[in-house]
């Protein structure tokens, strides 16, 4: 006699032969059957066969099914039978899910992020907040919600076993990737973000304000990064209406105080307005227009014709020095909102870019200027700035050379870089980016999305090829040790694994890309409702964005170039020139591949050097698992990124840049390269310039120099500390005591409740960002 | 509020900082982190494995 059943979580309770009568009936339900009384009749059988087999033991719910599916065999009911297994097998999986998915759920809620690793997948997300979790939360529930029910389970399955990686899986059915925000086209005539109308902005401090809520606000439409390209142009526009209002109350001021005009405000308005509305002539930085020959003129009726010249002149050097202070501290305002306001759920600041350099106008020349001092001075107590990731556009003839009108800001660009790591350069000389610019048009000026996504052909509307309005729509990345791996050394193999590979990625991007077509412009108030993608301004709010999104990219990218060398010839590609032929020829073939892709379906297929942050770690492990520790491939933690040299490879920076470099004409959807140097590079400016340079004369499209900036909060030093700060003396950990704080003139707030930081003397007297020269 | 900062023989002994660690920015992935502690493991790996990439012995030939 069977009295009780174990259940799979181990309790046990009463067995009773009507719940299996129930579980058949509805399986011969689904098939139009209603006859419960044979079901009542099988179910007798089963607890029958379980009594004979199993004698005294209680099974278990398992072996219950088991024995269900044999008995409704035996007795002819075989398509009730698999209607029953489709329903253990549906069961099961929901189970699964459940089990799984509340793991993952459990780990967050009880574990912090030092030791959960999900938590810590994305670094600029802290993982201890309630948002931060919550956000994960989320996540991680629709990532396994779309593995199960809406990928394709071809693709969901080479995702889960790790050959291919679908990058921002838990997005799958709700956006894109990134975008370049033009900000010139986005302020004329002012925007909404959907709570309210903003006017267009008149002054550069509400130029700065209005583009970070125009990054916040086309952040919470998409996943990934948010860049202007036209950063220095844009803002060009607010210093020239900054510039305008200053002279204006300089002049005012002037002709009152020297010459005692009576109304002047007034008076001088008027005068202003008449000048603008019949000559068109409003007073510029640069004092070229003929604007004050045409003032001068007009002043005679207002003042003594003796004081005009000193007027003018009190007027324009006073609105120079007051706009150039203004944009400083405008561009300051602009890099602590960029690291202070969060979106995406609250747990993370936007991903932000700026790319500035080429404009040459004075306006433009004072934003870069203040836009580089501003990061140089750092946050509040002088922390260095996260975001925004500022890119330095480098031409030849606009910046490059001594005598070039921007050289003198390309210098400032590389001390700043040096000090606080940022700005990272890019290169409009390299062939691949020359090839689409035209002077005076910034838009086909190469941008970069800080991480390193670039987009600029446009094979869907080659009359279009800018960077303005278009971004990465979905990217999935290839785990190339492991095809080398399996290739076991033969190389033609290899090639026509790569090659599935490839078809199965491109299908899956495609289907991606179906589900984002289908989107409507309702989805993306502010991407496509306030026109900021390419042609979605063409849209109504309940048109799909399908065809405006084939201005974006479908991009391939891959890892672990170097671990596929040593696995396929022993050698990666900083060891030996026949590993870099073969490298190029690998990843040569991948770009060959998205380009027949591009020409066959008219969409913009691209490759893309992954940046993998949660990737690095993820295909190695699994690959450990698969196939052991294999020297030089799967020996330590993480895959070497894209084609990069391996990190722990020792090479001179040159050799690095060089070797490097023509990966960056290959893979089009995106490439950065890093050199590391030792030591403080402030005290050798003239070596960083020249790796920079060297990036440049190599054909590097994007690159940047790490080194250790470190900051101790106590003492506020920033620079490199080893195991003592320089300054306080203190190590990590350590208190260190007032009077000593207060000697070294780091101490200056009395009030023992906020102890450590209260200024830094010697960042604080660098801070002289106003001078003109 | 106490007082006893003021005077400038607690002030040798008030020690401030006690727990504080550096802050190490580094780069990861194109962005900066102003953390290790925000790393994931195998970005730890990789930043802990580095070298340095000299430039001085090439300097002369550019």
């Amino acid at each position: 006699m069977i009295s009780q059943i174990t259940k799979r979580d181990g309790r046990q309770v009463p067995f009773t032969v009507d719940k299996i009568a129930n579980a058949i009936f509805k399986a011969a339900q689904a098939l139009g059957g209603n006859d419960y009384q044979t079901a009542y009749q099988l179910a007798l059988q089963v607890e029958d066969y379980l009594e004979n087999t199993l004698g005294n033991t209680t099974p278990t719910v398992e072996q219950v099914q088991d024995v269900v599916e044999r008995i409704l065999v035996e007795n002819g009911h075989a398509r009730t039978a698999k209607e029953y297994i489709l329903y253990r097998a549906e069961r099961t999986r929901v189970r699964e899910m459940n089990t799984r998915l509340m793991k993952v759920y459990e780990d967050l809620t009880y574990q912090d992020a030092k030791q959960n690793d999900v938590k810590r997948e994305n670094a600029n997300i802290d993982g201890d907040t309630a948002m931060g979790v919550m956000l994960k939360y989320g996540s991680e529930g629709a990532k396994q919600f779309y593995q199960m029910f809406v990928l394709n389970p071809k693709h969901a399955k080479a995702h889960s076993n790790g050959d291919i990686h679908i990058h921002d899986l838990d997005f799958l059915t709700l956006t894109t990737t990134c975008c370049q925000i033009d900000i010139e086209k986005l302020f004329a005539g002012g925007f909404s973000t959907g709570h309210g109308f903003l006017r267009e902005p008149n002054d550069i401090q509400s130029y700065t304000a209005l583009g970070c809520i125009a990054i916040q606000s086309n952040q919470n439409d998409q996943h990934g990064g948010q860049s202007i390209p036209n950063f220095d142009y844009g803002m060009a526009h607010g210093v020239a209406k900054t510039y305008k209002k200053l002279y204006r109350q300089n002049l005012v001021k002037a002709c009152q105080l020297v010459c005692g005009l009576e109304n002047a405000p007034e008076k001088i308005r008027e005068m202003m307005d008449a000048i603008a509305q019949e000559t068109g002539l409003v007073p510029v930085l640069a004092g070229d227009n003929g604007y004050a020959q045409e003032e001068a003129r007009r002043l005679e009726i207002l003042i003594d014709r003796e004081q005009i010249a000193r007027v003018q002149e009190f007027a324009a050097s006073s609105a120079v020095a007051e706009t150039d202070r203004s944009t400083f501290q405008a561009m300051e305002a602009l890099v602590h909102n960029l690291n202070t306001m969060h979106s995406r759920a609250g747990a993370q600041v936007p991903f932000s870019s700026i790319n500035y350099g080429t404009d040459t106008s004075p306006e433009g020349r004072m934003v870069i200027k203040n836009i580089l001092l501003a990061n140089e001075a750092g946050l509040g107590n002088g922390e260095t700035p996260i975001f925004p990731i500022h890119i330095f556009k480098v031409k030849e003839g606009v910046n490059y050379n001594p005598g070039d009108p921007n050289y003198d800001l390309f210098q400032l660009a590389c001390r700043v870089s040096a000090k606080r790591l940022f700005p990272n350069f890019s290169f409009i000389d390299a062939p691949f980016n020359l090839a689409f610019y035209r002077p005076g048009d910034p838009n086909t000026e190469v941008a970069y999305m800080g991480c390193r996504t670039r987009v600029m052909a446009n094979v869907y509307d080659p009359q279009r090829q800018v960077t303005g309005g278009r971004g990465n729509l979905s990217f999935t990345s290839i785990n190339l040790p492991r095809l080398a791996i399996k290739a076991n050394h033969n190389i033609d193999f290899f090639f026509e694994e790569l090659d599935r590979e490839l078809a199965l990625v491109v299908e899956q991007l495609l289907e991606r890309f179906e589900i984002q077509s289908r989107k409507k412009v309702r989805n993306y108030p502010f991407l496509m409702g306030q026109g900021v993608w390419l042609d979605s301004d063409k849209l109504g709010p309940d048109d799909t964005v399908g065809e405006v999104l084939k201005h974006g990219t479908l991009t391939v990218g891959f890892i672990g170039l170097a671990e596929c060398l040593t696995a396929l010839i022993g050698k990666h590609h900083g060891q030996s020139p026949e590993a870099q032929n073969l490298g190029l020829d690998i990843v040569g073939f991948m770009r060959k591949r998205m380009d027949e892709e591009a020409a066959k379906t008219g969409l913009n297929f691209s490759l893309i050097a992954t940046p993998a942050e949660g990737l690095s770690g993820r295909f190695v492990k699994m690959d450990q698992k698969k196939f052991g520790i294999l020297p030089g491939i799967t020996d330590r933690d993480y895959y070497t990124n894209s084609f990069h040299i391996p990190v722990y490879y020792p090479i001179s920076a040159f050799d690095k840049i060089r070797l490097e470099a023509p990966y960056h004409a290959l893979t089009n959807g995106g490439h950065i390269t890093y050199v590391e140097l030792d030591g403080d590079p402030l005290k050798n400016l003239d070596a960083f310039e020249s790796v920079i340079r060297y990036m440049k004369e190599a054909g590097i499209g994007y690159g940047s120099i790490n080194h250790p900036v470190d900051r101790d909060p106590v003492c506020g030093y920033t620079g490199i500390i080893d195991e003592v700060c320089p300054r306080c003396g203190r190590r990590e950990g350590e208190g260190v005591s007032i009077a000593h704080l207060k000697r070294i003139g780091a101490y200056k707030n009395y009030n023992a409740d906020t102890i450590g930081y209260h200024g830094d003397p010697a960042e604080e007297a660098q801070r002289t960002p106003n001078s003109l020269s | 509020m106490q007082n006893t900062v003021q005077n400038p023989i607690n002030e040798e002994e008030i020690l401030v900082g006690e727990g504080v660690g550096f802050e190490r920015i580094r780069r990861i992935t194109g962005y900066l982190v102003g953390t290790l502690d925000r790393f994931n493991n195998a970005k730890r790996a990789e930043e802990h494995d580095r070298v340095k990439h000299s430039v001085d012995t090439q300097l002369e030939q550019i």
